[in-house]
């Protein structure tokens, strides 16, 4: 019988999924389970992906560690968080963030007094510990073209306070919130600005060329000071607290492999912030790559051998997208594979709820309406707070990707799954009960086959969400084709912006259009006229 | 004695609410007899036949059917023994008109190779054509083949008592009267006890051994056609044969 058929149908690609996704978990979950892996964590700017990267290289090249990289995630929070459910084991900070952001105290500004504090704090609340500093400090400054500067004789914070209310200021989104940013900063030298535009770090150097902008927060080692002769403001009320930079490490790892902490201690005192800008700037202006450029930083402190130079990859910035996408082809497929992983996983734990609990509310319709809206009120939270809030329960990478988007895919399957199976055709369904079917029977042989084409259709709703949405997971270390997006967009490099957003585009598309076919397919002959 | 094919014995419905939907029902119908039911929307004629097939039990009383009350028997079984049209059709859109007509056989476990010789001849007794329409989808059929197919799917597995709730409510005028006069001829030849729900009295005159009068939930009369017209028990009653006069011209 044609029911009979269609069950057999479902059955065997049911299972082919499951054996594939499976598959897809473990491979993605292996390097975490392996013991002797260390999780090197960074920030999602261009310092913070070199320094780790540098922790990373000097770990894999004298120790018998095996590195993991999670580069990128978002923010100090996320990072933070991150470090102290195990979710990474080290990660690049800065001792006035430590202080201000995480401790949530008032600014110090001798540097000594703030390293000390930090320290003492963290090895007593969480058993973290600041290792020595690397010898330069990353401190928040404002900054305005020399021309300008000159123009209108500013020389401190002071002065600017007299010309603020003529000045429009780019502010990366972290400064406008921060209490050591512009929060304090506007208590501490009454500034009021015409207006306050926030600004994606990497964007603001342009935005002073075409003069939307007049003055900028910028980091004391930013390459690009030099480059667009920018002028850096005295603090001349000391304001900012030192942000000397500092490896931060779960003091459970340094106990496990004390290798580490020696390894790390290597670089203590070694970059001057002089060689930090250099450095910087070889990334964002010479668009060499970051592993590229840590290596060579770590070969002249005679750290890392020789040997084990890599030919840099010659990316020529000139090249159209399509033929710089194909010199990253294998590098893309693996993220676009990473991409399918997350959300048909997430997508496939969503079904298995989601249709079972439609099921069961259907059956029990008092409280159907209150825990659909309830679930429906999940899909309000912001995507990337969603992330966020997974990290403190599941850690970074994978899992909380995946836990984020199966409760993303619930909403539409479950809504659609409910009200197909309420709806279907009642007269039918009155009929059958009529005749001596049983519920059973009516379920299986009626509502469901009657809803199949309103459950696919939440399926696919479902479906584009997650594809779409799992382009933030890269925030989280999760990979996927956000990765180029999001590292594109640190670096204003459109190329690879464009090489992690039109795959993903094309997925989105793509996962449509099959599962348009699915519905069609999944839609009872019958109910159209004759095909 | 031959016990009734159906009684109801002071059957009452009451709502949550309290309010009665049948009350005080006292009625029988004879084997190999048509039962016609009639009411206005709202008369309690739909819930009166839900009783008989238990899709709703009484708040007080007893249905018997064949001499043995409803309660005390499996409903699946039951409703299985009893055919079955509903108004518009009910068939199953994603069924095939064999599928939908071997439903119950289907249901009583038959093989395929009954189920088909049933489909054989229960399709041409209704004046439809096997070979053409078997293995089709019932929205390819018109409202008036569809309706034919639900009668054959209610006599499918040759029930003795068959249900049927205006069957013949949303058809044209045209197909209402072939179908109607169809259904003489196949009571003639089946013998089947048969409760017709309409609220049309000529259909219920045309079609109906004896006539059951439903009002708020109360039986005004019961009687053949002719008791119907010649002695009207109540009011209401005479105001029907009134405007059944009046409409015949």
């Amino acid at each position: 019988m044609h029911t009979y058929q269609f069950r057999q149908r479902i059955r065997n690609i049911s299972r082919i999924i499951v054996v594939g996704l499976l598959g897809l978990l473990y491979s993605l979950s292996l390097p975490v389970w392996a013991s002797d892996t260390i999780v090197v964590g960074s920030k999602n700017f261009l310092e913070s992906r070199l320094l780790a990267e540098m922790f990373a290289q000097l770990i894999e090249a004298r120790t018998e560690l095996i590195v993991t990289r999670r580069l990128g995630l978002a923010g100090t929070q996320v990072c933070f968080e991150a470090l102290k459910s195990g979710g990474i084991d080290l990660y690049p900070e800065y001792t006035g963030t430590g202080l201000v952001t995480i401790l949530g105290e008032p600014p110090i500004h001798d540097r000594v007094s703030v390293l000390n504090r930090v320290r003492g704090e963290f090895l007593h609340r969480w058993d973290i510990w600041w290792l020595a500093p690397l010898g330069f400090e990353n401190s928040y400054a404002l900054a305005l073209r020399r021309d300008r500067a000159q123009s209108l004789e500013l020389h401190t914070i002071s002065d600017l306070a007299r010309v603020a209310p003529q000045m429009k200021a780019g502010f990366g989104y972290e400064f406008i919130q921060r209490e050591d940013g512009l929060v304090g900063l506007n208590k501490s030298y009454g500034l009021q600005f015409q207006e306050v535009i926030g600004m994606q770090q990497t964007l603001k150097y342009q935005a002073t060329d075409k003069g939307e902008v007049d003055l900028l927060d910028v980091y004391t080692t930013d390459g690009r000071l030099a480059v667009y002769d920018f002028v850096v403001l005295k603090d001349d009320r000391q304001f900012f607290p030192p942000y000397e930079a500092a490896a931060l490490v779960r003091g459970e790892i340094l106990k496990r492999h004390p290798e580490l902490g020696r390894v790390i201690s290597l670089l203590t005192n070694a970059i001057n912030p002089t060689r930090m800008r250099e450095l910087n700037l070889r990334i964002q202006e010479q668009e060499e790559p970051v592993p590229q450029v840590a290596q060579s930083a770590l070969r002249a402190l005679d750290l890392v051998d020789d040997n084990h130079v890599q030919p840099a990859a010659n990316t020529e910035s000139s090249d159209s997208i399509l033929s710089y996408m194909w010199t990253k082809r294998s590098d893309l497929a693996l993220r676009t594979g990473e991409h399918l992983g997350l959300s048909g996983l997430g997508l496939f734990l969503g079904i298995l709820v989601a249709i079972p609990l439609g099921l069961a509310l259907e059956r029990w319709r008092k409280g159907a309406e209150a825990i659909i809206r309830i679930i429906g009120m999940l899909q309000t939270i912001p995507s990337i707070a969603l992330l966020a809030f997974m990290i403190p329960i599941f850690g970074v990478g994978a899992l909380p990707a995946i836990m984020a988007l199966w409760m993303y895919s619930l909403f539409p399957i479950l809504r659609n799954t409910y009200s197909g199976l309420r709806d279907a055709a009642p007269n039918v369904v009155e009929t059958g009960r009529a005749l001596g079917m049983t519920e059973w029977q009516i379920l299986r042989t009626i509502r469901l086959p009657l809803a199949a084409p309103t459950i696919m259709a939440g399926i696919r709703t479902s479906a584009i969400w997650t594809v779409g949405t799992a382009t933030l997971a890269a925030f989280i270390g999760a990979g996927g084709l956000g990765v180029p997006i999001v590292a594109g967009l640190q670096l204003a490099d459109v190329n690879l912006i464009l090489s992690g957003a039109l795959p993903a585009t094309v997925l989105a598309l793509s996962v449509d259009g099959l599962l348009g076919r699915v519905e069609q397919w999944a839609r009872p002959r019958g109910l159209d006229p004759v095909r | 004695m031959k016990p009734w094919a159906l009684e109801i014995q002071q059957g009452s419905k009451q709502f949550p609410d309290g309010t009665y939907a049948l009350q005080n029902i006292e009625w029988r119908v004879k084997e190999g007899e048509t039962m016609a039911l009639i009411g206005e929307s709202g008369s309690g004629k739909t819930t009166f036949l839900r009783l008989l097939n238990r899709l709703i039990a009484p708040t007080t009383g007893a249905v018997v059917i064949q001499g043995e009350p409803a309660c005390v028997q499996d409903p699946i079984q039951l409703r299985r023994r009893l055919g079955y049209v509903p108004q518009d059709g009910g068939l199953f859109p994603h069924w095939t008109i064999r599928q939908n007509v071997c439903l119950v056989p289907h249901l009583l476990g038959w093989s395929s190779k009954q189920q088909l010789d049933r489909v054989n001849k229960l399709l041409p007794l209704m004046n439809l054509n096997p070979a053409q329409i078997a293995e089709r989808y019932p929205i390819e059929l018109s409202g008036g083949q569809r309706q034919r197919v639900a009668v054959a799917r209610a006599l499918a597995a040759d029930p003795t008592i068959v249900l049927l709730d205006e069957p013949f409510g949303a058809l044209d005028p045209l197909t209402r009267h072939d179908l109607q006069d169809q259904f003489l001829s196949l009571q003639t030849q089946l013998h089947k006890t048969m409760v017709l729900v309409t609220h049309d009295m000529s259909e219920a005159f045309r079609l109906g051994d004896r006539i059951t009068i439903l009002k708020e939930g109360r039986i005004q009369q019961v009687g053949t056609p002719h008791e119907i017209l010649h002695s009207p028990a109540t009011p209401y009653v005479h105001l029907l044969v009134q405007h059944y006069h009046a409409h015949r011209g």
